[in-house]
Parts: structure tokens; sequence; C-alpha cells
């Protein structure tokens, strides 16, 4: 008899702030998530993973290093960039990486596409790395502590601050131990973990449009955003 | 005026909340049991994936027309103060329904957080516009609903999908969700149909404005904005149950990493079965 909105929609509006709204900072985290992560993620870096004793000493000095380059006022943002991708590349084996989110495929991948693959994979990482950049906006962390999970990876759980005062973010980074030190392979920010998310858009990419439809994709997708947001990188 | 007091105290439509509600709700609820068994987000379930899209690309269409000018319109007007009123006071109105589902889930300490949070944010914080709670050092607020507590209970996601305007769910949500609005929801017992169709049209450009710059940035970056809306929304639904803890440990996420690259000889280039569709 009443004209009734189906409550529902209420309800689920609600739900989905609440699922989202916590998410909302996402962006942001995905901002100093990947900022953070990107120079340390994979490491290869002799010298800071042969150097940390311990994961959390690890994720410490890679988040320390990430935030001078990004609170340093005397660089403009190119020099930013610059910065973090002599780290990525001086640190970083995007090697892992990239195959953790290609899992299966990766296996039924050709020589040739494997490199394709990786070298896409890379680029696209540095662009992402380079897009985000405008996302950070003062945020510190800080670790808060660790979890062992088997005789080579850990997890190191960290807060991200925000300076606004809202509530932090919840981030856990998994470190891979080898012969060199540790390696980050892979950040979940609230419960939302990167190697995840990408292997499941890898993954729907590969069923539709096969291998080498995703390296197009990536390809494109590098080229597309270098053109707009980084004509200072195309000129250089 | 003429209405007997008692009456006013039922919801207005009850037959057609019977017909059209309860019976569609136990439906879904029965449905939503039969994937109880399944292997619980493995990979992603998603059957009816090009039915999916096509919503998807409709509320994207949407989306640009009329949600995203009005939370533009609502951040740029609205000042901030203003804005967390606004969220505290459509977090303390989900309360009791949280608190219906903490207690389904067994979880009584979190059941008198809830509680003592309502009590306190809606008298002290005048009808939960400032969070008083919080200002005076009680835990912060969590989010639970039905869809939660039938994951609990050993309920998997089911196939996801795609809501028209209300974005990605599941079988096993919606099922939550219908549950939560119709069932444990007391505020349209109480007030006006007006009052509460405004409170969501608030609570819907509220939303929107808050995950905006997800939005934003999944746009940029995504490689399939659907695929990644999607795994997003999954994971936040698997933390959410989880209350928070992470997913190392659990068997989905640690399969991943178990994974040794290292004996993977690649497939010669004239046998690469996957590519064949091109």
């Amino acid at each position: 008899m009443n004209n009734r909105f189906p409550p529902m929609q209420h309800r689920s509006m609600r739900a989905a702030e609440m699922r989202l709204g916590r998410r909302r900072l996402l962006a942001r985290i995905g901002a100093v998530a990947l900022l953070v992560s990107a120079p340390g993620l994979f490491g290869r870096s002799e010298a800071l993973g042969a150097a940390a004793a311990d994961p959390e000493t690890f994720v410490t000095e890679v988040g320390d290093q990430v935030l001078t380059i990004l609170d340093d006022a005397s660089l403009d943002d190119a020099g930013k960039i610059a910065h973090l991708k002599t780290l990525l590349d001086e640190y970083a084996d995007l090697d892992l990486l990239a195959k953790l989110i290609l899992g299966r495929h990766w296996r039924t991948a050709t020589a040739d596409q494997r490199d394709a693959y990786v070298d896409a994979f890379r680029q696209l990482v540095m662009t992402t790395m380079a897009d985000r950049l405008h996302q950070y906006g003062g945020q510190t962390f800080e670790v808060v502590g660790s979890q062992t999970i088997n005789d080579r990876d850990s997890i190191v759980k960290s807060k991200i601050v925000q300076p606004s005062g809202a509530p932090p973010i919840a981030v856990d980074w998994r470190l891979r131990k080898s012969d060199t030190g540790y390696a980050i392979i892979d950040v979940i920010a609230e419960g939302v973990s990167l190697v995840v998310s990408q292997r499941s858009e890898v993954n729907d990419i590969v069923a539709k449009q096969g291998m080498d439809g995703l390296i197009r994709t990536m390809r494109d997708r590098v080229s597309k955003r270098d053109a707009i947001e980084l004509p200072t990188d195309k000129a250089g | 005026m003429s209405k007997p007091a008692a009456e006013h105290l039922r919801p207005p439509d009850r037959r057609w909340t019977r017909l059209f509600v309860a019976r569609p709700a136990a439906v879904l609820v029965l449905a939503a049991c039969l994937w109880a068994g399944h292997a619980r987000a493995q990979e992603i379930y998603d059957p009816i994936e090009p039915v999916n899209r096509a919503i998807f690309a409709f509320n994207q269409v949407v989306d640009g027309l009329i949600l995203d000018p009005a939370q533009q319109i609502y951040g740029y007007v609205v000042p901030e103060p203003a804005k967390r009123g606004v969220r505290n006071f459509l977090s303390n109105l989900a309360a009791p329904i949280i608190f219906v589902n903490d207690l389904l889930q067994g979880e009584r300490e979190r059941a008198g957080v809830t509680l003592g949070r309502f009590m306190i944010n809606t008298t002290l914080g005048l009808g939960g516009i400032f969070d008083f709670a919080s200002i005076v050092g009680m835990e912060p607020g969590h989010d639970e609903d039905f869809g939660q507590t039938l994951a609990v209970y050993g309920v998997s996601s089911g196939p996801f999908i795609m809501l028209p305007i209300l974005g990605p769910s599941g079988l096993r949500d919606v099922t939550g969700t219908v549950v939560d609005a119709f069932v444990f929801n007391p505020w349209p017992y109480y007030v006006d149909d007006e009052v509460t169709l405004g409170v969501r049209i608030v609570d819907g450009v509220d939303t929107r404005y808050r995950i905006d710059p997800v939005l934003d940035d999944l746009e940029a970056n995504s490689l399939d904005l659907y695929a990644a809306i999607r795994s997003g929304y999954l994971q936040r639904r698997e933390a959410d149950i989880r209350n928070g803890a992470s997913p190392a440990g659990s068997s989905a996420y640690e399969d991943i990493f178990d994974q040794d690259f290292d004996d993977e000889q690649p497939l010669p280039s004239d046998a690469a079965p996957v590519d064949a569709g091109g």
C-alpha cells in the first residue's frame, strides 16, 4: 500500500559502505604500498637484504629509504620517480612476483612469452608506481609485529598512519628469505593482497585472449599511461 | 491519528513483505546452503559472468550520469565535520543489525562492544551524529552482516553476482542482505517511508563518495576493471569474515606461494595451447 523503497537497497548500500569504506583508503595505501614495496619488493638487494637481521628490520629499513625519498622537498615528482626507479632497478628482482601473478599459466608459456611477459610486467610496475606517486600525502608507517609462515616465508605487519588522524591502515608484507637476504613478495592492504588481485585479472585475460593477448594488454596499458601521464619520460 | 497504536509498530505492508520477501529469502537461504559444501574461495566462481559484465557496463553508465556527479557535489558542498557526522549517524543506524549478527556468530564480546557503542552514541552522541563512544576510549566499531554470519556457519560465497546500481555481491551475500534488511533491521517499524528513503539516498551518495579514490585508482591501474573489482570485493569479504585477520595461512592463499617455478621448463614455441584462441 505504501510506496516503499525496497529496504534491501538501504542495507546493501550500508554493507557496501562498511565493506568498501575501509577500502576507501586502499587507493592511498595502494600508493604507499606500491611505492614502499616497489623498491624493496623483490629484493635481491645484497646490501639491504643481507644487512637486515630479521624480517621486521628489513621492512623498516626499506620503508625508511622510500619515505626519505618521498619526503625529500628538494626533489620534484620526476626526480622522486627517477630515484624510486633507481632503487627498484638496483634492488629489485621482479621475476618472482611476475611468476607468482601468472601462476599456472607460467607452466604453459613458451620461453619467448615468458620473457615478453616479465618485461611487460616490469614496465607496468614502473608506470603504476609513477602514477601512484601523486597519491602520497604524508603518511608514515610503523612495523607492529611479524609471524613466521614456513621455513622460507614470513609476514611483517605494519600500520600506515594517516596524517589526517583517520584510522590507520593495516598493511602486511610477505617476505621470502633466500641466500641473498629477504625479499618482499606480496603486500596485503586491509586484507586485499596485491598478488591475489593481480592474479585474478591476469587469469581472466589469459583465459579469454591467451598469453599473447595478456602481453599485448599490458604493453598497451604502459604506452597509454606513459603517453598521458609522463610526457617528460618519453622526451627524456 | 485514527490508527490504533499497535498498528503503528507493525511494518506498514506486512503482506507484501511476507509474499515478496520472506519467501524469496527462504529460497535464497536454501540455495546458499547448497553451496555450503563447496571448497571456499579457491578460485573465483562467476558462472554468469557475461550477464554480470553487462550489468557492470550498465552500472558504469548510471554512475557517470548520476552517482559520480552526486558524490562530487556532496564532497564539495558538505564540510568535512558534517560528513563525519553523516557517517557516524549511518554507522549507528546499522548497530542493531550488527548486534544480532555478533550474537548469531557467538561473538559475545563484540556484541557487547556494539551494544555499548550504540547506547552511548544514540544518547550522548546525539542520535549517533557524534562517535562519543570512541571519544571516551571505547573499542572502535566493527561491521557484521548476515552474509558473514552464513560464512561463519560454513556457507561459501556462491556464484558472484553484479547487482544493478548496488554493485558487487554474491549469492550468499545477497541472501544476507535480504535477511538483514527485512528481518533484522528495526527501523522500518518506527519511521516513515519518506525518512527511510531519504536516509538511503544520503547513504548511497556517501558510500559512493567514500569509495571514489579506490575506484579512480582501479580505473587507472587495472588491466580489467571488472575483474579487479570482483577480486577486491571477494577479498574484502573474506577479510571481514575473518574479522580483519590476514589471509596468510589460509590454503587458497598459501597455495599461490607454494608453486615452485624453478622446475618448470617452458613449452616449445610450436606447442602453446593456451594461445590457440589468440
